[in-house]
């Protein structure tokens, strides 16, 4: 088979000849290569968690050592991505805590949006009359990092869901307590002799999954605005064409920003800027990858180098100075890739050290400094460029992103008026959700998988939604997936039906809307969250789903199982390693319906995905016009 | 309530009505019967710019009723939703033109009926200039005639064309509303259909001053969209049909404010329950800027009123 058929990228085309020409391996070489992935493990019934494993179920073989069926040891394996999942998005917030802790007037790190700390130390019952901004900040994420580990009572955002969705998890109990002890209690419960019960294996999950959902992630997400501040709407391109000829390329991979926008503002420090011009460059260019990428082009309009499956062709392109990485990820085959042109692969992180790589840590506590010495590196590196192996493609496409929920609500109120409604709110959103003209909203998410081709079920599945009047909201590689292939554009609503080319015209929004990197995921809870409380309904009687068309992380599954639990059916691309236990699948795709009123489905064909929800979306619609009427003639009554 | 199913309800409606109108029609005349607007070059307007073809005789009005019900497709989607609103207009102007070719004086006074061409000619430059800054449709009954005077004669005092339908126009009579084209309000009458008069006199516009191509409906409806500031104000209670044939003033481009509880679409369906804030609310919604200078004189002064004739007992 030809690599070149693993993905519908133009530009990656380009640069899969361009590693067969220079002998570089890539993803889709190493995919080829598996052949056949192991059918124990895609069915998820093969276990290693103990020294007498490792043990896997066959038709003559149903228990494991121990005596586990396949149904306690596909559920252990399920919660135990769960855990991951949660674990990284959660140490990545944790980071960011701490550098909240450490802002300071004139310090590195600053508050720049007062009104939403001061929003979120209200929430939290911290004092904010006569106190200075940073005293709040400092309070606000003391009691943040206490949501890592405290021994009492349960997340703190849960309260900013509808009621009615609190009294779900109160009822299914699984409001999620403190974020580390959730992780580690799946830990303990997964170990050899512990939890032997599917039910309660996926019990767990799921409120393990809601201390990232409404804990972790939110925390990553709120904090990193207050520090940052909150993304608004600017113009921004993507795909490998944004790296340049003759400026120092630095591409920014991982997921932290305390890192990126220390970079950010490192790359515009005119006394590097000049050693660049001093190194015969034209200047610096910044360009992102994965989510420190959307965070850094939420807020600056960063440009997008590419997604996950595109990391190493960035630097076979032989254009860039510089891969700086934290956490992630961060496939480990970089070091060997920029071993074969001038590429500096340097690793930031103590979390995430790569053997073969260029490890400068990077302490918040002197950001400013490391930042500068990273850039100077990649700067110093320039003369080292071999122009006779640089291939920039020529592809790149422009969008509009930087869609925070505050950004949404702003573009909004374009469409309020002035005479009836006040500003400010999701009325209109709600209002096109209940009339119809869109006929529901979606949260497309996810990654890369080399089990199927690269964007091409990203693409088809956005195109098909906003085809049928629904409005999608990526983040992630999926929402890279998007601008790359120019559905953040303004004048991608041509690829809209008439509802929504209509909304997006009037809102002046394009029809796929980039709300970040994958913790402001979050963020979508917040949209979805505010709508069903302005119509007075819980989440799960929204027309509105979730999809990861080509997920491949554990944070994936930890997401995927949290838009469940808050009430979201959630479509996925890629079948988890579940098949081996009847009982789990059972539950995943029916039985969460009891329990949380949402569930997931799975389809690997795009098309046939895409013609499940947008079907499943008008059922629901069914039931959610149904609740409406009963609503809007209650008054009427009373 | 599902919005789309309402519409679809009421074009089919439409479309019921001017199916049996029209075969009672030509059971009585024969189809070679004559079908005709008077004072009109463009045969029946609405149906004219929608397809380019003209009407003129009963059989051809089975074929237009043909194109309506084409139009009707009940998938919940804003396009169908729209579409089914102009099978309203169409039908409804079918229906109009039976009255025509039935009826020895199908409207009488105070009742206007269909406008002739000499007319749309002398609205056209003022409207052009913006001297007409917008053009109001209000039907259905305001909760009572005050109410109605007070809206229209806001309306008039801001140089709008305000076109009524049904029975706000007694409540106008009732309040001694000065009425006329020359006073810029026209009661058009009291059924539903009637309000295909004032469409057809934007429509016309667009032929007219537009140089539109007839047939041309994208076209069409990019022009009263963009160049014909048209709003509707619905009072009382909205029936499935006057719902469907407001549907089909979205599809022009012309928002629609209501009294009633419905549900709301941004800019274009909207709810306002202060009546005070009505006149307000549809000149924002439809984007018209009035320059107002207030000139503190005892009476209304207006453009509006140019046309008025003082009579011996006032």
């Amino acid at each position: 088979m030809d690599k070149k058929m693993l993905t519908i990228d133009l530009n990656s085309h380009v640069l899969l000849d361009k590693a067969e020409r220079d002998g570089v391996e890539t993803i889709y070489d190493r995919k080829l290569g598996f052949k056949a992935q192991c059918g124990f493990g895609l069915q998820g019934s093969c276990c290693r968690i103990c020294g007498m494993g490792p043990c896997r179920i066959t038709p003559k073989t149903p228990r494991g050592l121990c005596g586990a069926d396949e149904h306690t040891i596909v559920g252990r394996n399920f919660a135990r991505m769960v855990a991951g999942g949660t674990a990284a998005h959660s140490d990545h917030a944790r980071d960011i805590a701490h550098t909240l802790l450490l802002s300071s007037r004139d310090g590195n790190y600053q508050v720049k949006d007062e009104a939403k700390l001061i929003a979120l130390a209200k929430d939290w019952d911290v004092e904010t009359e006569d106190r200075d901004i940073y005293d709040i900040a400092h309070e606000v994420a003391e009691i943040a990092l206490m949501e890592f580990g405290k021994p009492f009572g349960v997340s703190r955002f849960l309260k900013s869901a509808p009621v009615q969705r609190q009294q779900v998890w109160k009822d299914a109990n699984i409001e999620p307590r403190a974020i580390d002890r959730e992780i580690a209690t799946i830990m303990h419960s997964t170990h050899v002799g512990c939890t032997a019960d599917i039910d309660s294996l996926i019990h767990l999950s799921l409120r393990t999954s809601l201390s990232d959902g409404w804990c972790g992630s939110m925390m990553g997400t709120r904090l990193s605005d207050i520090l940052f501040g909150t993304p608004t709407p600017r113009e921004t391109e993507a795909n490998l064409g944004v790296l340049e000829q003759n400026k120092v390329n630095i591409i920014l991979h991982g997921h932290e920003p305390s890192l990126s926008e220390m970079i950010v503002l490192a790359s515009e420090d005119p006394e590097l800027v000049a050693l660049a011009k001093e190194q015969g460059a034209d200047g610096i260019n910044l360009a992102g990858m994965c989510c420190t990428g959307n965070e850094v082009t939420m807020r600056h309009g960063v440009r997008i180098a590419g997604d996950f499956h595109q990391q190493e062709l960035a630097i076979i392109t032989g254009a860039v100075e510089a891969m700086i990485v934290d956490v992630q990820c961060i496939f480990p085959a970089l070091a060997r890739v920029a071993d074969c042109y001038h590429t500096k692969f340097i690793t930031t992180s103590p979390k995430a050290k790569i053997t073969g790589s260029t490890y400068i840590e990077f302490k918040e506590e002197e950001a400013f400094d490391n930042a500068k010495q990273i850039v100077r590196e990649a700067i110093l590196n320039f003369k080292n460029r071999d122009k006779s192996k640089v291939l920039i493609p020529e592809l790149k496409s422009t969008g509009t992103v930087g869609y925070s929920v505050e950004a949404v609500v702003g573009q909004l109120d374009r469409v309020v008026n002035s005479h009836i409604d006040p500003a400010g709110t999701v009325k209109p959103l709600v209002d096109c959700l209940t009339s119809g003209v869109l006929r529901g909203a979606a949260g497309v998410v996810g990654c890369n998988n080399a089990r199927v081709v690269s964007n091409e079920s990203h693409i088809t599945v956005i195109k098909e939604l906003i085809k049928n009047d629904i409005i999608v909201v990526a983040t992630g590689c999926a929402a890279q997936a998007a601008a790359k292939f120019g559905l953040m554009d303004k004048s991608a609503r041509k690829y809209a039906g008439k509802g929504l080319a209509t909304v997006c015209e009037l809102v002046d929004i394009p029809p796929v809307l980039h709300l970040g990197s994958c913790v402001d995921i979050s963020r979508i809870l917040d949209v979805v969250s505010a709508c069903a409380k302005f119509a007075d309904m819980d989440m799960c009687d929204l027309p509105v789903v979730g999809v990861a068309p080509e997920w491949m992380s554990e944070k994936a599954v930890a997401i995927g199982t949290y838009v469940v639990a808050s009430g979201i059916d959630t479509y996925l691309g890629i079948m988890p390693p579940v098949g081996g236990s009847a009982k789990t699948v059972q539950i995943l795709t029916e039985g969460l319906k009891d329990i949380v009123g949402a569930t997931f489905t799975v389809n690997e064909n795009p098309q046939e995905l895409a013609a499940t929800i947008i079907s499943d979306i008008e059922k629901k619609r069914v039931h959610f016009e149904a609740l409406l009427e009963e609503k809007m003639s209650a008054p009427a009554e009373a | 309530m599902n919005l789309f199913n309402i519409i679809f309800t009421g074009s089919e409606q439409a479309l019921a009505a001017a199916k049996g109108m029209l075969s009672e029609a030509i059971e009585k005349n024969g189809r070679e019967h004559k079908v005709a607007f008077p004072d009109t070059a463009y045969s029946l307007p609405c149906i004219y710019a929608a397809t380019g073809q003209k009407m003129n005789t009963l059989a051809d009005l089975e074929g237009a009723l043909g194109v309506v019900e084409s139009l009707i497709n009940r998938t919940h989607l804003l396009e169908h939703g729209l579409n089914a609103g102009l099978a309203t207009a169409l039908a409804a102007e079918v229906i109009e033109a039976l009255k025509y070719s039935t009826m020895e004086e199908p409207y009488t006074a105070p009742c206007a009926g269909h406008v002739g061409d000499p007319l749309i000619r002398s609205l056209g430059v003022p409207l052009v200039t913006g001297d007409i800054p917008g053009v109001a449709v209000v039907l259905g009954e305001c909760p009572d005639s005050e109410t109605a005077a007070k809206i229209i004669k806001d309306y008039q005092s801001k140089g709008l064309l305000t076109c009524l339908v049904g029975k706000v126009i007694d409540q106008a009579i009732e309040q001694d509303v000065k009425m006329g084209a020359e006073l810029r309000v026209i009661p058009l009458g009291y059924d539903v259909t009637s309000v295909i008069h004032v469409v057809s006199i934007a429509i016309r516009a667009a032929l007219i001053f537009g140089g539109l191509t007839p047939g041309d409906l994208p076209g069409l409806l990019e022009y009263t969209a963009k160049r014909v500031p048209a709003f509707v104000n619905a009072f009382g209670p909205l029936s499935e049909l006057v719902v469907s044939a407001g549907a089909g003033a979205i599809a022009l481009g012309f928002p629609v404010i209501t009294d009633q509880t419905v549900l709301e679409v941004p800019m274009n369906l909207l709810t306002q329950r202060d009546y005070d804030k009505v006149v307000a609310t549809s000149l924002e919604a439809r984007g018209i800027k009035i320059k107002i200078t207030e000139i503190p004189i005892p009476v209304a002064f207006a453009a509006a009123f140019e046309g008025e004739r003082i009579r011996k007992a006032d």
